[in-house]
């Protein structure tokens, strides 16, 4: 379990700030003067003279929920894409399922954000949606890589011989085999969401220039950095902090347990005892 | 086989004093001790669990994971002499990315060794005379050139203690022999080898000193024709014995008996388009054993996986009982997936490894037969009981049994969902006497009884002798008679086709 702590740590905070913040912020208070400490300010002010811990309690869960949302909805579509692409066994098929995606991988995904959003105000859900959206061919191009090599081993063909249902097959079998490289992309996949919803808040889109938002706020507060750094460190050690606890979290999860099983060969000549 | 005149033993290379290993309540060795010397081939032998992979690795500096060692393992030489592993797969710890000649070449360079160094090894390792193997990939050698590349990496790291685990494992006779040659004449260098094997012949042709375990403890040590003089006895009871009482009527072998697997002009091809085999024909009755020899890569394993619907690359037409059967197991429905089953080479890989032996065993009479988990779970504790596998032992995922057991439950998969025809791919390779004739005994008794038509891929002459009605050699991808090709001496009649 002490594995676990610095990970731990790191992701419990923003995120329990983010779940849990807005119901701990309590009522705007009355405004002050900008970018000021202390008078009763336990983190200052903001540009507009705002309370900066009230701002932190509300403006986490904008950018935490839509890039969890996000994560998850990429692979949930893209996931059972990939599996189906490694398992047909006919190259047709796998270009059919595929290809598309490598075209779409080629569009910067700040680049469809921002065009989407010049059309329509995408909203929270929206953009969450959209991000997720623009993860799908990167997430199903790793995951098939992957599921290729698992999909050939000798377990699936008897899997397939004893007449198991597609099902348990891909999610069963092939999904648990590459579960190692799946949670790490994940991970870095959670951090490249947090950042493009954060990219997007600070340039505007989806969220008003005076949003409680941590990502918001880093970019409203950058002018008053020297004067008061609290209004932009703080949501930027948040973000941070998410990110590398989420990926510490998912390694330690993920290390290879030492020593070896029985059967697998373990080392090549020249082991060195 | 030699006879007397074993070699005079050189100095001692590596020991192994009371080596005990347990994990838990298990104990997994039990005061093993061993002497590997330069210039001698020292044998550990016995059957499938009785430690010999564990005190092998122990040489290694490995142990299971959670294990608690007592005991001493030195190596002479300080710091100790490296130790050269050749692992019963040989092809897993090989880079898989680079070529034979870099695996090669890095390794000489680490070792203070230039290219008179990677030439000296592929001689000593019989590689030299095989063409353009620098420039191959590891998947793209055989299983032996994988072993003896292996090999080569090991002199060059200069090993002087070489632990080479079932290395005749899926090799033909003749590849057996030749590496049992091998093995002398790298001891006659100075090399002290240790050889886990199940495969006598090479202990007796190749080993100075057998050690044969049981349960963990040495029980016999000493040169091979004393450790070795076990009673005779047959490795199965006698192939057709009276026709047992059956609740299905005895089907006599021979023109009786309904054609179950047809197969015709069967031509099958690798990804890249070269021809694997070439227009094979073969028939099948129920009741009856087909024996397919043939040395390695003549085509024996694509065959028996065309049959299975594993390798859809094929042309031909393949008929059971009078329908023509789909190429691909995708397309088999549940009752011909039931009718024709296969059995993996490699038990191992051919099991989820996170699952319990025995719901995998279940699992398939589950899908295949409609049977409910708890019937299902019942039947294949009693199967795999009868095949000599205790259900508590199975309960365990596949990292907690032996390779000899995990090929019993392997067959137990395949045998619980009722199969017309067997398809068996070297699946007697690597297991210990006992367990072979019990898997024997169980397919004679299947044949026999139930009709079962068996297609047998083997190496192993005396398990071919005591199942094959029938023996059929595969060569270049095509298929010979018996008559003509019978690699064994038996009398047989021709495959028709």
């Amino acid at each position: 379990m002490r594995r676990y702590a610095l990970g731990l740590g790191l992701v419990a905070v923003p995120l329990l700030l983010a779940l849990g913040g807005p119901l701990l912020a309590g009522g705007p208070g009355p405004r002050g003067v900008s970018f000021t400490a202390g008078a009763g300010h336990w983190l200052g002010t903001d540009f507009a003279g705002r309370d900066v811990l009230r701002q932190v309690l509300l403006g986490g869960r904008p950018v935490v929920l839509v890039a969890v949302a996000a994560t998850v909805l990429g692979y949930a579509l893209a996931l059972p894409l990939a599996l189906a692409a490694s398992l047909t066994g006919r190259t047709w098929v796998e270009e059919l399922l595929l290809r598309p995606l490598d075209v779409l991988i080629a569009v910067p995904a700040l680049l469809l954000v921002l065009l989407v959003a010049t059309a329509a105000e995408p909203g929270p859900v929206g953009l969450a949606v959209l991000v997720g959206l623009t993860a799908v061919p990167d997430i199903a191009r790793v995951a098939h890589a992957a599921a290729v090599a698992a999909a050939s081993r000798p377990v699936v063909e008897a899997l397939r011989l004893h007449g198991e249902s597609w099902w348990r097959i891909a999610f069963g079998q092939v999904a648990r085999t590459i579960r190692r490289t799946l949670a790490a992309d994940a991970g870095t996949r959670l951090v490249g969401a947090l950042y493009l919803v954060a990219t997007a808040a600070f340039l505007g889109v989806g969220v008003r220039p005076d949003t409680a938002d941590w990502a918001v706020m880093v970019d409203r507060n950058r002018a008053g950095l020297f004067l008061q750094p609290w209004a932009v460190v703080v949501p930027a050690l948040l973000v941070a902090g998410l990110s590398t606890g989420t990926n510490l979290l998912f390694d330690t999860a993920l290390a290879r347990p030492r020593g070896r099983g029985p059967g697998a060969g373990r080392c090549g000549p020249g082991a060195a005892a | 086989m030699r006879t007397g005149g074993r070699r005079v033993s050189g100095p001692e290379l590596a020991a192994v004093d009371g080596l005990r290993v347990r994990i838990g309540p298990r104990v997994l060795v039990d005061g093993v001790s061993l002497r590997v010397r330069a210039g001698r081939v020292t044998a550990l032998v016995g059957p499938s669990g009785s430690g010999k992979t564990t005190t092998a690795l122990a040489l290694l500096g490995a142990y299971p994971e959670g294990a608690r060692v007592s005991g001493t393992v030195s190596l002479a030489g300080a710091g100790g002499a490296p130790v050269g592993h050749v692992p019963q797969h040989p092809g897993t710890v090989l880079n898989p990315v680079r070529r034979a000649g870099v695996l090669l070449r890095d390794l000489a360079r680490v070792h203070g060794g230039g290219p008179e160094a990677v030439r000296r090894a592929l001689h000593d390792t019989e590689l030299s005379e095989v063409e353009g193997l620098l420039r191959r990939y590891p998947h793209q050698l055989s299983g032996g050139q994988q072993q003896r590349l292996v090999l080569a990496q090991a002199l060059l790291t200069g090993a002087r203690v070489i632990v080479a685990d079932e290395p005749t494992t899926g090799q033909d006779p003749a590849a057996a022999r030749r590496l049992a040659a091998l093995f002398r004449r790298l001891a006659a260098r100075g090399t002290g080898l240790l050889l886990l094997s199940h495969d006598l012949d090479l202990v007796r042709e190749s080993a100075d000193e057998v050690v044969l375990l049981a349960d963990g403890r040495a029980v016999r040590v000493g040169p091979p024709d004393e450790v070795l003089r076990v009673p005779a006895r047959p490795v199965v009871p006698p192939a057709r014995s009276a026709p047992a009482p059956a609740p299905v009527p005895a089907p006599t072998s021979g023109a009786a008996a309904p054609v179950r697997l047809d197969v015709t002009g069967l031509t099958a091809r690798h990804p890249g388009g070269a021809v694997v085999l070439h227009e094979v024909g073969l028939s099948l009755r129920a009741g009856e054993c087909l024996a397919l020899t043939g040395r390695t890569g003549s085509g024996k394993t694509t065959l028996g996986r065309c049959l299975a619907g594993l390798h859809p690359r094929h042309e031909g037409t393949v008929l059971l009982d009078g329908e023509p059967l789909p190429r691909s197991v995708r397309q088999r429905g549940r009752r011909r997936l039931a009718a024709v089953q296969y059995v993996f080479q490699d038990a191992r890989s051919a099991f989820a490894d996170h699952r319990p032996v025995i719901d995998q065993v279940a699992r398939a009479a589950v899908r295949l037969r409609g049977r409910t988990p708890s019937e299902a779970g019942a039947e294949s504790a009693a199967l795999l009981a009868a095949l000599g596998l205790d259900p508590a032992k199975a309960a365990r995922p596949p990292a907690g049994l032996s390779g000899g057991e995990l090929q019993r439950a392997s067959l137990a998969r395949a045998l619980i969902v009722g199969p017309a025809v067997l398809v068996c791919d070297e699946i007697t390779a690597g297991l210990d006497a006992d367990t072979r004739a019990s898997i024997l005994a169980h397919l004679a008794d299947r044949r026999d009884r139930a009709g079962l038509a068996l297609l047998f891929v083997s190496h192993d002459p005396a398990a071919v002798d005591a199942l094959a009605d029938r023996v059929a050699t595969l060569a270049d991808g095509r298929l010979h008679p018996a008559s003509t090709a019978h690699p064994f001496g038996r009398q047989d009649t021709a495959p028709p086709g």
